[in-house]
């Protein structure tokens, strides 16, 4: 149908070829405190952030979550899952989990936004349905912009994966802030 | 109806003129702290810029990379030259798998080929699920901004909407409990979904992949439960290279609202097990807007809305003046393209202060563009008589400087002289919402040539 129709007419009416611009990224270069300007990003889009040691992580996160009774935890280094999901476990079937714990991959200092991607959880609505999600973070693994980011994640499995910042939030009744619209009511990073 | 007919409606409510005015001019001041904050962001809109112009001298070849590389990954890839042949192809997707409720997130494409009434005529249920669109879809309107759905709604007019639709308590207008209302309302519409639709905020050629980017979650959550997932997309959304999101996904949050990156920035490549992933490419006179050397740069736009917000016509107008999908500035460049007839009098819901220009991410030159469409329109279309015969007045006492001081002495006198009801009538446009300014006693080429003689 309107492939060649598309391609045809793209051809007759494009301007000649202009260049791909360089990116020159010192440009963007800045001296700063990574880990402080990613922990104000990440308070600033709605996100709670505790820098804790990993061993206190269990502990931590049934202080903060002391009422969360279906709990899916994608680490290893933890022991307060209580649903399993497998690949092929309806997605469906996540509705009413309280709380889910991943890990995070990179955290970017400018925006307080995570990379997440598939390969850190089973099911890819999992994020999205959980009440509360909690993501756990190395310090290490936090670069100062978007464009550092892609070069770090550049070399991943595409399949599916995504910048998370902060809780799912909406302003579209009169411009009034609300946190917790059709995704998870509340971010918590835990920097370890 | 022209757009300052609409507005004139628009504005007979003053107070919530007022509330509108501010609340947009409240966003861009947020666009203009975030974009402040960030360390070479002129330099970022000068690659976003020149980025885009890339893609258009080349956007047949990536639009082919693209597919390529797509359907390496298992996406379905459909092409639609207009709106007919988008709508025909979503509903056959859904047909396919025989699916009758369908959520669908943010879109202004599928606004514009009209997919919903479309779909609803073939007895699909169509749920729209930023809320902001749920608003207006409840109401039976469109989206009077495209980033900010619902902006011309007070809340209490949404308390009423949603006592209607959704059984909800009269809350005064409480936006917290009409939002998570709202939440319980739209996720059992996620549950129950055979299909969901998304837009695409950028296609990238070299990975055959596709953005989304929400605050809410909603495309998520209908892509991810949903066993199909169909995303809909214009042709210009394409950039060359993955790392060219970290220059877009700079400047899209903090130019829309503020905000450093939308909450959900979601990476689609494949689909997952079991699931099927469509795109749609779509046309729909695009490529005759590629064609107009002075307006194709309107094709760069990322749709963040940063021109609207901006805009001191728009803020004061209302985006369901401009009667088109798009309103705004952006909008009265694209629009005429699409219907000079029915668009033509957009261009002109300007004063050309260049605002717009100077806030878009892309660096589109929207105010000269505007400029440029009131020459096509004139040239083309017939103008109303009154403002042809002084334009022509105009030309000719310009051109002669005894004239041109005669008619400036006997305007000073009758506007000094001369009753109210003589100056201020339908022939004086200007003075319909202004007072003409008082007149000086002396005039400045007087002035100039008694200062001459004084030496």
């Amino acid at each position: 149908m309107g492939r060649e129709a598309i391609l045809i007419s793209i051809r007759e009416n494009k301007p000649t070829l202009l260049p791909l611009p360089d990116i020159d990224l010192n440009a963007f270069s800045e001296e700063t405190n990574l880990a402080e300007r990613f922990k104000d990003n990440v308070k600033l889009v709605g996100g709670r952030i505790k820098e804790i040691a990993l061993a206190d992580l269990d502990r931590e996160i049934k202080e903060m979550f002391p009422n969360a009774k279906q709990i899916v935890c994608e680490l290893e280094n933890s022991s307060l899952g209580n649903i399993s999901i497998f690949e092929n476990t309806d997605p469906h079937d996540l509705a009413l989990i309280d709380l889910a714990i991943i890990k995070g991959d990179l955290g970017v200092a400018e925006n307080g936004s995570i990379w997440i991607s598939e390969n850190q959880f089973t099911l890819r609505a999992l994020p999205f349905i959980t009440n509360d999600l909690a993501i756990v973070l190395s310090k290490e693994a936090i670069c100062l912009h978007m464009l550092n980011a892609y070069e770090l994640i550049a070399q991943r499995e595409r399949n599916f994966g995504l910048f998370i910042s902060g809780p799912s939030k909406t302003a579209d009744i009169e411009q009034c802030l609300v946190i917790g619209a059709q995704g998870a009511m509340s971010l918590t990073v835990y920097v370890v | 109806m022209s757009h300052s007919k609409k507005a004139e409606i628009f504005n007979k409510n003053e107070a919530k003129v007022n509330w509108h005015d501010k609340a947009l001019w409240y966003v861009r001041e947020k666009r203009d702290l975030s974009a402040h904050k960030v360390q070479g962001w002129e330099y970022l809109r000068e690659l976003a810029s020149g980025i885009k112009a890339n893609v258009l001298s080349n956007l047949d070849e990536y639009l082919i990379q693209f597919e390529k590389n797509a359907q390496k990954n298992g996406i379905k890839v459909h092409w639609a030259s207009n709106a007919e042949e988008h709508n025909i192809i979503v509903n056959n997707i859904l047909a396919e798998h025989n699916a009758k409720k369908v959520v669908k997130s943010k879109s202004m494409l599928t606004e514009e080929c009209h997919l919903n009434p479309y779909l609803e005529s073939k007895g699909i249920e169509v749920i729209d699920t930023d809320l902001g669109e749920r608003i207006v879809q409840l109401a039976k309107e469109s989206p009077s901004h495209i980033v900010l759905p619902a902006i011309h709604k007070t809340k209490e007019e949404v308390d009423i909407l949603f006592q209607e639709y959704l059984g909800t308590k009269p809350n005064f207008g409480n936006p917290e409990y009409l939002t998570h209302e709202a939440r319980k309302h739209l996720r059992d519409k996620f549950l129950k979904a055979d299909a969901a639709i998304t837009g695409v905020n950028f296609a990238i050629a070299d990975t055959g992949g596709f953005v989304v980017c929400t605050n809410e979650g909603n495309a998520d959550m209908g892509a991810h439960l949903a066993k199909v997932h169909i995303a809909c997309m214009g042709i210009e959304k394409i950039i060359p290279k993955e790392k060219h999101l970290g220059i877009f996904l700079r400047l899209l949050a903090r130019s829309a609202t503020g905000q450093p990156i939308t909450t959900y920035s979601s990476h689609f490549n494949k689909p997952a097990t079991g699931k099927e992933m469509h795109i749609v490419i779509v046309d729909n006179g695009r490529t005759e807007q590629l064609s107009r050397e002075d307006f194709r740069a309107s094709l760069h736009c990322i749709r963040c809305g940063a021109c609207m917000n901006t805009c001191p016509i728009y803020r004061r107008s209302g985006g369901h003046s401009y009667d088109a999908t798009i309103p705004g500035p952006i909008g009265s460049i694209l629009s005429p393209g699409m219907d000079m007839k029915k668009h033509s009098s957009l261009p002109f819901a300007s004063t050309l202060c260049g605002s717009c220009s100077n806030v878009c991410p892309v660096k589109i030159n929207i105010h000269k563009q505007l400029y440029k469409w009131r020459q096509v329109i004139v040239k083309q279309q017939k103008q109303p008589l009154l403002k042809n015969s002084i334009l022509k007045i105009a030309g000719v006492v310009l051109s002669k400087p005894r004239l041109y001081s005669l008619s400036g002495k006997s305007a000073r006198f009758i506007l000094k002289k001369a009753p109210k009801f003589m100056i201020y009538n339908r022939l004086n446009t200007w003075g319909k919402a202004r007072d003409l300014p008082e007149v000086k006693n002396e005039i400045f080429d007087e002035w100039y040539k008694k200062r001459t003689k004084n030496g």
